[in-house]
């Protein structure tokens, strides 16, 4: 077992006790049911996924400013899980919202600037697929990972600058008892936990493939047919 | 409680799985190096 699989080990672990404490510990609201416990995983998604996105920001204007190969690995590594934590976000929000409001989905400012959100991150990963490995592409990718940050506070703030029927923030005004309230921050410290680990192991996953595009390329210069010289 | 089970299950299985299969490229990469 490599340094990685037990660092995931860890942070599954703590996940479970998450769990246990989402299920065991934290009461059931007494105005929408059992439900209401998706919260804990769906507000920790949002949060881990700011955290991953802010990982892309800083490592683009890192990259932009000095090349530094390693700040692009980490806002690859940053791009990946933030889009996979906005993933969880976004699904488990919708069945929440699904017994709660009726829908599924509702075009309001918080569901629509996480989605927008969510498809910035996704196209940054598409242009890194799809470009040739480089410079101009890194560059690229750092232009789009610091310009879609801008929607981070959007999304953040969505419900305090509009009216929206996704409910406003509870965990700053002090709407929620002490024991959900421990229960959320200690899921949150977990979800954060597991976003490192992530981020760690993508940055590994970067590094590596890196490492193997550079000893390919040469191989590939050398095998390719060369010019049969003119008579 | 049905929306709750789905919820939880998604995110089990998407986490879950990313973890998993991103251990096994480590894996997969290191041992091509």
């Amino acid at each position: 077992m490599n340094r990685y699989e037990r660092a995931a080990l860890a942070a599954v672990g703590l996940m479970l006790v998450a769990a246990a404490a989402i299920f065991l510990y934290a009461p059931t609201d007494a105005l929408q049911g059992p439900v209401q416990r998706i919260f804990y995983l769906h507000v920790s998604s949002a949060i881990a996924a700011y955290g991953c996105f802010a990982v892309v920001l800083v490592g683009g204007v890192i990259y932009l400013f000095n090349g530094s190969i390693a700040a692009d690995r980490f806002a690859r590594a940053g791009a990946v899980v933030g889009v996979v934590f906005t993933t969880v976000t976004l699904v488990m929000g919708m069945l929440w919202a699904k017994p709660i409001w009726n829908t599924f989905w509702t075009w309001d400012a918080r569901l629509t600037s996480t989605l927008v959100l969510w498809i910035i991150y996704a196209g940054y990963l598409l242009v890194r697929r799809m470009a040739e490995p480089g410079r101009q592409a890194a560059r690229f990718a750092a232009v789009v990972g610091i310009f879609g940050f801008i929607d981070v506070p959007v999304v953040h703030f969505s419900v305090t600058w509009w009216r929206t029927q996704h409910p406003g923030p509870i965990v700053v005004n002090d709407a929620l008892p002490a024991e959900m309230l421990a229960t959320f921050l200690f899921t949150l410290a977990c979800t954060l936990a597991l976003a490192t680990v992530f981020i760690a192991i993508r940055y590994r996953i970067e590094t590596l493939i890196d490492q193997k595009v550079n000893a390919v390329e040469p191989a590939e210069v050398i095998a390719a047919p060369q010019p049969e010289a003119a008579p | 409680m049905i929306y709750l089970v789905i919820a939880y299950a998604f995110a089990v299985a998407l986490l879950g799985g990313f973890l998993v299969w991103s251990l096994r490229t480590i894996r997969e990469l290191e041992r091509i190096q």
